[in-house]
Formats: C-alpha cells, sequence, structure tokens
C-alpha cells in the first residue's frame, strides 16, 4: 500500500519518554501502519502497550513528557510531524479527529456542553453563533441523546458516563472528518451502554465514510465490525491481517494469548503463557523480539534478532520467527 | 563510592539545567558559613560602640560603614545570622513537629468510631481559630505574655506555623489512609499507631519537607518584623531587623547604609530558602519532576550530538592525507 | 432560595466562630502581664482608687466571669476603654480601622494588577524573558521585608527625589480633613470635593500602598502562575488542543478555570493584611487599626486588641463568605 492510496500512513514512528538518570524509555518503536480510506482498523493490545501513545502522536500530541524523535505521518499528501501548529490545528477534530476514553474528565467543567459543540462548529466550520447552535443540537441529536434541548444547556459533570461519551462522539464526528481514532472509547461504561455506543460509532462513521483507527483492549470487540485487525505489544506491531484471517488463523503466540482469554479458555491460555512469565524482567533493549520473555515457544534466536512484520497469506502480516503455520 | 559519584554528576547537572537551585543553595550556605566564621571575617566586634566613627559611609575600613553608635555595619549583617538562622530554624521545625504530629493524629481518627472522631473535629475547629488570628498580634502578645526572649520568639514562630504543617498533614494523612497498604498493615496486626508511625508519616511527608524550606524564610521574617518593633531580639545583639529599625531615622535625613546593608542581607538570605523550597517541590512532586527530567533529557541528547560531531571532526582530521 | 439558605447557614456558624476567636484572644490578652487599673490610673494612684477601679472593671472576679462580662458588654456594643487614648475603643477603631482598609484596598489593587498580568504572561510562553523576570518577581517579592521596603521607597521618592510628601500620616498636618462619612481620607474629600485634600491624601497613600503593592503581587503572581499552568495541563485544555482550537481560546478558558485559586488567594492576602499591614502602618505613622493593636499589646493596653481582634476576624468572615458567593457563581459543580 503506498501513500497514494491510503487515508493515513505511519511510517517508522518512534516515541520516547525521557526517563531520569537513565535510557529513554521507547513507547512506539520503529512503527508502520496504514489505513485505508473508508477502512476500520482495529488495534488491540494491552495497557501500556503504547496505543493511547501512538493515538495522540499521530496529531502530533503525544501524552508529555514523550517525545517523537522519529517518523513520517502521511495524510493528505503532507508530513503531519513536520507541520507548524497553525496547520495542525486547522486539520485536528476536522480532518482528523479523536474519541478519549474518560469524557467526562476531558471536558471543560465549566462549559455548557452544548457550548462545547457549538464552538467546534464556529472554529472549524466557520458557523455563526445561531447554526453552530442548531448544528450542536442536531449532532445531539444524531448521537442519540434524549432530550437534547435540555442536556445541551448541561455541565459535563451532570451527564452520565453514557451521555458524555455521546457527546465526545459528537465531537469526534461534527465536521465529518475523514480518518476518525477511538481511544478505548468504552472502557468505563456498563455492558450495556458499551453495546450501544460501539454500534452508534461504527455506524456514523461508516455512514460518512471515515476511515477508523479503533483501538481496545477488548480483542472481541474487534470482531462485530473492524475489517481488519491489529495487535500491538510494547510499542510494536505483532499481527496484523483482515478480520476473517486474523480470528480464523491467528499466527502470533501474544494474538493466541489474547484470544484465549477472552475465550475464557484456562487450558488454552495455560498453553500460551510462559510457565514463569509473571517473574521475568523484560529489559527495554530493543534488541530481539519484543515478545521474547512471555513467549513459551522463545528460541535463542528470538533474543538475538528483531523479527520483521512479514507478510505470510494475502493481506496476513506477523512479526515473529516461529508463527503458527495454518492450513 | 561510585553512587556518591553518579550524585554528584546528577547534581551538577541539574545545577546546569536549573541554576536558581543552585543560587538558593549557595545562598543558604553562604548565610550559614557567615554565622559561624563571622569571628574570623572581620576584626570588629559586633557590639562595640565606637561613638567617634558614628554614620560613617562605606570607605575601605568600614564595608557597610558605621551606624549611629559606631558600631561596625558588615560584621554585624554577618553575625546577625546566628540569631536569625537559629531562631527562624528552630521555630520552624518545632512547630513542623508538634503540627505534623497532631495533624496525622487527626487525619487518621478524622473517620471511625467513637471520641476520637470528636476530638479531630474539635481540634479543627481549634485550628481554625487560631489561624483566623492576625498572625503578628498573635506573635507580638505570645513574646509580651511570656517576656521578651529568644526563647519566646522561636515558641511565638513555632505558635503562628503550626497550624499550616497541621493541615497538611492531617490532608495527606487523609489521602494515604485510604490506601491498600494502610489496610495491609492493619489487617497484618499493626496497631493504629504503629502503622501511623511506620506507613503513614513517611509517606506523608513529601510536601512538610517542602513547606520547611519556606517557612523558614516567613521565620526570619517574622524574627526581623517583631525585632523591628521591638517585641522581638533586644539590641545591641545583632539582629537584621533590630538593625534596620536602629538605621530608621537616618534614612529621612540621608544616611541609607545601616538600614539598606541589613535588608539586603535579610532579603536575600529568605529568598535563597524560597529558592532551596522551590527545589525540594520539584524533587517532591512527580508531576514537577517530569519537567525536570525533560529538560535534563534535552540537555543530555545535545551533550551526545556534540561530541558525537567532534569524534566526527577528530576522525575526518585523521583521514585527510 | 438556595442561596439564602446557605448565607443564613453561614451567618450562623459566624457567631460561634467569633466567640471562639474572643475566647481565644481573652485568654491571651489576659496573661500580658500589667494592671489595666494602675495603667488607667497612672503613677500617682492610691491603693484605695486603684481597688475601686478594679471592682468596677470586674478585674476581682474569676476569669470566666471577666469573661462573661466582657461578652455582655460586646452585645451592648461596649468594646471597653483604652487608657493610652482615653476613649472607648469602639470610637478608636472605628476612626482608625478605614484607614487601614483604604490602605490595604488599595495596596491589593496595586498587587493585582502587578501580579496578575506577569503571571499570566509568564504561564503562556515560559521561556520568555518575561517568563524569568516574573519568577524572579514571584520568589523574590515576598522575601521582602515589607518594613524595610517602605524605608527604601523613602528613601528613593522622598528623600532623594523629592517626589512625595514626607512620611507622616495619611493627609498634610496644615489641611482640614474632610468631614469623615466612611472614614477614608480619600473617598470623603472627594464626596466634599475638596481638591486639596484629596491629591494630599493620595500623595500620601501612594507609597505604603506601593510598598503594599509590591510585596503582595509576588504570591498573587505565583498563584496565577501556577493556577493557570495546571489548567493549560490538565486533561481537558489538552482535550482543546486535541480538537484544534485556537490558542487564545484555550487559554480563555483556561483563565476562567484557575480563576477560584487567583480570587482565593486575593482574599486571603485581604484578611491577613488587615493585621499584617502592621509594620507599614508604623513605617508611615500611618495611625491605622493594626499599629492601634500593637501598641496596645506593647503597652499592656488590652482593650485594643480584643477590640482588633474582633474586628479583623469579623472582616475576614465576611470576606470569605463573599468570595464562597463568588465561586458559587463561577463554578457550576459547587451548587450541589
Amino acid at each position: 500500500m503506498n501513500a497514494v492510496d491510503a487515508a493515513l500512513m505511519v511510517e517508522r514512528l518512534r516515541v520516547e519518554f525521557p526517563v531520569l538518570g537513565g535510557k529513554p524509555k521507547v513507547a512506539v518503536r520503529d512503527l508502520d501502519l496504514s489505513i485505508l480510506p473508508g477502512e476500520i482498523l482495529g488495534l488491540v493490545g494491552e495497557s501500556g502497550a503504547g496505543k493511547t501513545t501512538l493515538a495522540r502522536a499521530i496529531l502530533n500530541l503525544p501524552p508529555p513528557p514523550g517525545r517523537i524523535v522519529a517518523g513520517v505521518i502521511q495524510f493528505d499528501g503532507k508530513d503531519l510531524l513536520r507541520l507548524s501548529e497553525r496547520e495542525l490545528q486547522s486539520i485536528r477534530v476536522r480532518n482528523i479527529s479523536m474519541v478519549v476514553p474518560n469524557p467526562r474528565g476531558e471536558l471543560n467543567p465549566l462549559v455548557p456542553v452544548g457550548e462545547q459543540l457549538a464552538s467546534i462548529a464556529r472554529v472549524h466550520l466557520g458557523k455563526d453563533k445561531s447554526s453552530a447552535r442548531a448544528m450542536a443540537l442536531e449532532m445531539l441529536r444524531a448521537v442519540q441523546i434524549p432530550d437534547p434541548e435540555r442536556r445541551m444547556r448541561a455541565y459535563p459533570h451532570e451527564l452520565s458516563g453514557g451521555m458524555a461519551q455521546r457527546v465526545v462522539i459528537a465531537i469526534a464526528l461534527m465536521c465529518s472528518p475523514r480518518f476518525i481514532i477511538s481511544d478505548d472509547a468504552t472502557s468505563g461504561l456498563d455492558v450495556t451502554v458499551q453495546a450501544q455506543i460501539l454500534e452508534l460509532l461504527s455506524h456514523l462513521a461508516r455512514k460518512q465514510g471515515s476511515a477508523m483507527l479503533f483501538i481496545t483492549r477488548d480483542i472481541g470487540i474487534t470482531a462485530h465490525f473492524c475489517d481488519r485487525v491489529a495487535v500491538i505489544y510494547r510499542g510494536e506491531i505483532m499481527e496484523i491481517a483482515p478480520r476473517e484471517s486474523f480470528f480464523l488463523s491467528p499466527r502470533h503466540p501474544y494474538t493466541m494469548l489474547l484470544l484465549a482469554a477472552f475465550l475464557h479458555n484456562p487450558q488454552l491460555r495455560q498453553a500460551w503463557t510462559h510457565p514463569d512469565a509473571s517473574l521475568r524482567v523484560n529489559p527495554d533493549a530493543g534488541i530481539g523480539c519484543a515478545y521474547t520473555y512471555r513467549c513459551p515457544r522463545a528460541r535463542e534466536m528470538c533474543h538475538t534478532i528483531r523479527p520483521p512484520l512479514a507478510e505470510r497469506t494475502s493481506g496476513h502480516f506477523v512479526r515473529c520467527h516461529f508463527p503458527l503455520e495454518r492450513e | 563510592m561510585p553512587k556518591v559519584l553518579n550524585f554528584l554528576k546528577l547534581a551538577v547537572r541539574i545545577a546546569q539545567v536549573r541554576p536558581r537551585f543552585l543560587l538558593g543553595y549557595v545562598i543558604v550556605l553562604v548565610a550559614i558559613m557567615a554565622g559561624l566564621l563571622a569571628p574570623f571575617l572581620s576584626p570588629y566586634s559586633p557590639i562595640a560602640a565606637d561613638s567617634s566613627h558614628f554614620l560613617q559611609a562605606p570607605s575601605k575600613t568600614h564595608w557597610f560603614g558605621t551606624d549611629a553608635v559606631g558600631m561596625d555595619i558588615f560584621t554585624r549583617t554577618i553575625y546577625a545570622p546566628r540569631i536569625d538562622l537559629t531562631i527562624a530554624i528552630t521555630g520552624t521545625l518545632l512547630s513542623a513537629l508538634v503540627g505534623s504530629f497532631i495533624g496525622a493524629l487527626v487525619g487518621y481518627f478524622s473517620t471511625g468510631r467513637g471520641i476520637r472522631v470528636h476530638l479531630s473535629y474539635a481540634v479543627m475547629r481549634a485550628a481554625d481559630v487560631l489561624q483566623a488570628f492576625p498572625v503578628f498580634v498573635f506573635a507580638i502578645a505570645l513574646v509580651a505574655s511570656f517576656g521578651q526572649s529568644i526563647q519566646t520568639v522561636v515558641l511565638a514562630i513555632a505558635f503562628v506555623n503550626a497550624p499550616i504543617y497541621l493541615r497538611l498533614m492531617r490532608a495527606q494523612v487523609m489521602a494515604i489512609r485510604e490506601m491498600r497498604y494502610v489496610e495491609a498493615s492493619l489487617v497484618a496486626g499493626l496497631s493504629d499507631f504503629q502503622t501511623i508511625l511506620r506507613h503513614i508519616i513517611p509517606n506523608a511527608m513529601t510536601p512538610v519537607l517542602a513547606q520547611l524550606s519556606i517557612n523558614v524564610g516567613w521565620a526570619i521574617l517574622l524574627t526581623a518584623g517583631l525585632s523591628f518593633i521591638g517585641a522581638g531580639v533586644r539590641a545591641p545583639t545583632p539582629e537584621w531587623g533590630s538593625m534596620i529599625a536602629m538605621g530608621f531615622q537616618n534614612v529621612a535625613t540621608g544616611q541609607w547604609w545601616p538600614s539598606v546593608f541589613p535588608g539586603l542581607a535579610l532579603a536575600g538570605t529568605v529568598f535563597g530558602f524560597s529558592l532551596v523550597g522551590l527545589s525540594i517541590e520539584v524533587f517532591a512532586d512527580p508531576i514537577k519532576r517530569r519537567a525536570l527530567v525533560r529538560d535534563l533529557e534535552i540537555a543530555r541528547r545535545s551533550r551526545e550530538v556534540a561530541a558525537l560531531s567532534g569524534a566526527e571532526g577528530a576522525l575526518s582530521a585523521g583521514d585527510a592525507p | 432560595m438556595r442561596l439564602i439558605l446557605y448565607i443564613g447557614r453561614r451567618l450562623l456558624f459566624i457567631v460561634p466562630q467569633l466567640l471562639g476567636i474572643v475566647l481565644v484572644g481573652f485568654l491571651l490578652v489576659k496573661s500580658i502581664p500589667g494592671d489595666p487599673a494602675v495603667l488607667m490610673l497612672g503613677p500617682t494612684a492610691t491603693p484605695d482608687a486603684i481597688a475601686s477601679l478594679h471592682t468596677k472593671l470586674g478585674l476581682d472576679r474569676s476569669l470566666p466571669v471577666q469573661f462573661w462580662i466582657y461578652i455582655r458588654n460586646l452585645a451592648h456594643g461596649d468594646l471597653g476603654t483604652s487608657w493610652q487614648t482615653t476613649r472607648p475603643v469602639l470610637e478608636d477603631l472605628v476612626q482608625r480601622f478605614p484607614a487601614t482598609l483604604e490602605l490595604v484596598s488599595l495596596g491589593l489593587v496595586l498587587a493585582v494588577l502587578i501580579g496578575v498580568p506577569l503571571g499570566l504572561a509568564s504561564a503562556f510562553n515560559e521561556s520568555s524573558w518575561l517568563a524569568r523576570i516574573a519568577n524572579f518577581y514571584g520568589l523574590g517579592a515576598g522575601s521582602l521585608p515589607d518594613f524595610w521596603l517602605a524605608l527604601v521607597l523613602i528613601f528613593i521618592f522622598y528623600t532623594t527625589l523629592q517626589w512625595v510628601p514626607a512620611p507622616l500620616g495619611r493627609i498634610d498636618l496644615s489641611l482640614v480633613p474632610p468631614p469623615p462619612v466612611t472614614g477614608m481620607l480619600t473617598v470623603d474629600s472627594l464626596l466634599a470635593g475638596d481638591w486639596s485634600a484629596f491629591r494630599s491624601a493620595v500623595g500620601h497613600l501612594i507609597l505604603p500602598a506601593l510598598t503594599l503593592g509590591l510585596i503582595n503581587a509576588g504570591p498573587i503572581l505565583k498563584m496565577t502562575q501556577s493556577s493557570m499552568e495546571k489548567m493549560l495541563q490538565s486533561d481537558f485544555s489538552r482535550y482543546e488542543v486535541l480538537c484544534g482550537m485556537p490558542h487564545r481560546l484555550v487559554v480563555r478558558h483556561a483563565l476562567r478555570n484557575a480563576l477560584p485559586s487567583i480570587v482565593t488567594i486575593i482574599s486571603v492576602l485581604y484578611g491577613f493584611l488587615i493585621g499584617g499591614a502592621v509594620l507599614v502602618e508604623i513605617v508611615f505613622s500611618w495611625g491605622g487599626a493594626g499599629q492601634y493593636a500593637v501598641q496596645g499589646v506593647l503597652n499592656s493596653d488590652l482593650y485594643p486588641v480584643l477590640g482588633f481582634v474582633l474586628f479583623s476576624a469579623i472582616f475576614s468572615l465576611f470576606v470569605y463568605l463573599v468570595v464562597d458567593l463568588i465561586y458559587f457563581a463561577i463554578d457550576p459543580r459547587i451548587s450541589h
């Protein structure tokens, strides 16, 4: 896939976090990722795998004190990492937007939600006050918030978690951006509300024809509506494949572990867990395969040589020296 | 030995990135040294009046000039830390100890069963009342009640500042109390008291430490203020506040040096303690520490780049035929 | 309606708080050595006169009874008499309190005018030279002794430059002060249309107010700076940046969120300075309430001290109430 076809293309991205008195911690390591227009790509990883770092780095806003030290992010023929702040401002939420987790913590507590929505319309779409308000109201309706007129004047802390999440989705979709990043959009919500939110999000994204990077810790969710699924571990993509191929023939040992956990299958889980994984300290050296210390199939080669992300069958890439072979 | 060396290296790097911290520690060191080494730094006596040489402008023989009774101002200025610093540090430490201790108890027992809860509440209301008192009037009244001496000034400072540490410690303890390891300690059989001592207090100390240095600065100002109006340290003991008071009349007639120099020393010393307090705040607070770490990292990278280009330069020079 | 309930509840709490303050003050003041009767009657007093004054003042009774007598008198508006001025303390304070209020208010206004813009400037661009100056000022201002700065300013602006009148009191001694309406000379002379009195009052007010302003700008600057920084680094500010909001909008919202902290420190300083401006009052012979109380302590004149403590406490509690009401208006989260 080259830059012309992709909606967004990440190349060799590297994000580091400085550490007091030592070498910096690498949160995202030489990561490549491409997303086609209109495609929904699921990205699965555990806490600390670098998902949020990646998500925010795309907008050139790595979580402090992180720093982007290398890489290119191609969007609309430009490298996002080389743009000025002003140019980035016009792209954010207008062309690339993000659905954030913990919405009540991210919305401004002193501003009513309707006003926060309307200001997006004013700033990015050039609307005047009344049409911005009308648009905000319409968006609240689109995300299925009950009694939207009253909710326009509500403050973030007055909303439930689910409703606040809908507001954040409304903000992200307001300008019909071409690319949406959904970072753990359903964490902390009730299971039933989760399902509703996911339904809403995928429906609206498809309707607008936006491409989406759907980040989650829950591999099961991706099976529902993602076109492709990727697995991230310690800042590196370990496996990426079209949905069917991913779930029918997973190849990376870590993917197997994630699936085993999701399927609540203890024997399977045990089969894919390293016998003393919990006791092993994984030195962050960047040498060899990052998964070595937790991998039950690791061999000597894995300690010293980093496996490349190689294509096994059409569109199915794995980063492993000894992936599972199928068929 | 290598640990000490690494620590020193880190200290130097921090000083390069945050020169104001270095300034603070240097000032405090200078003030302490001046007080300790004063007899060796000046031939004059700090309390010997010499009426034939009064109100002389700064000169080579009297670096800061002389005051209205002929005492050398430079000498008195560098002797003053003995009084000012001793009073301020003692008073602050006392207030921190007493205030923190009571605050920890109050915080720990603020919820739960029985009379302890009510006592905690009562202590907090008492602290409210104490803090509602105009600080200066309170301090002067204490000094007036207990008699004017260095010890009572120390006590006044302790009294006035204790509520600050009480509140600080209480807030910290109330937050920490909810944490898991406290639960674990109690389950393991430690009594309330032991839990407080061994687990809660060490973790609650950080904001207290940050406050200490700044407090010492305030305490010096309070001491000087009390002495200025004659309710603190009595003349002719060298003390910055009383020196400023003694030079008070002379300012209007143009002899500025008896009041200005002690004031500069006073302001400078308090400033130094404030900077030290700032540095402790940064070291103790993880959020502030991050900014420091980031700056250290940036500095380290530019050093590496410089070293690299230097090495390359050496290489290419060596390769030239 | 909720508002009225809230104010009512606060006012209800004020009474026991004040009682507590008066009690502590009473105990404190009673521990100061010195017999009020002897001081009032002077060195020529006979033992009989002293004894009868003791009885009249209730000094021969036990402490709790004396306290009760004081409270009872308080309810009738009698704060006792000062043996130094030989006038009722209430009268003395009514004359002096506005002087302190005038000075402290103008001082705080100056402090805000200096501190807030500098604090904002340094929060916006942390590495600019203005930010460095602001940092230095924030720390340095709090390190300056106020009585010393007053002397330095007097030396510069009076002794050397002769720009201001002599630091003796609030108005030129040769002028007739305007009829007292608020007790504040600047306001009263404006109300009376007396321009020369106004000019003289302002001229005398400038230096002490500047002293207070320069020093107290420090904490205000630091609070503005740290509060703005905190808001700019908060999740919601970063979210606004994430949404491509222009910088000035993000800053404006951050300022709105930072206001409560800034207002808090201003109010704390206000309450503090009523008693805390004492040294400046003394240097400028201002005749303010704090000076009155300090002279009371130093001369074992107890009622002025108690009266001042009461006045200053009422003022502080009132300021805190107003501030909490302001919070109500700014922050929608609090009404819960």
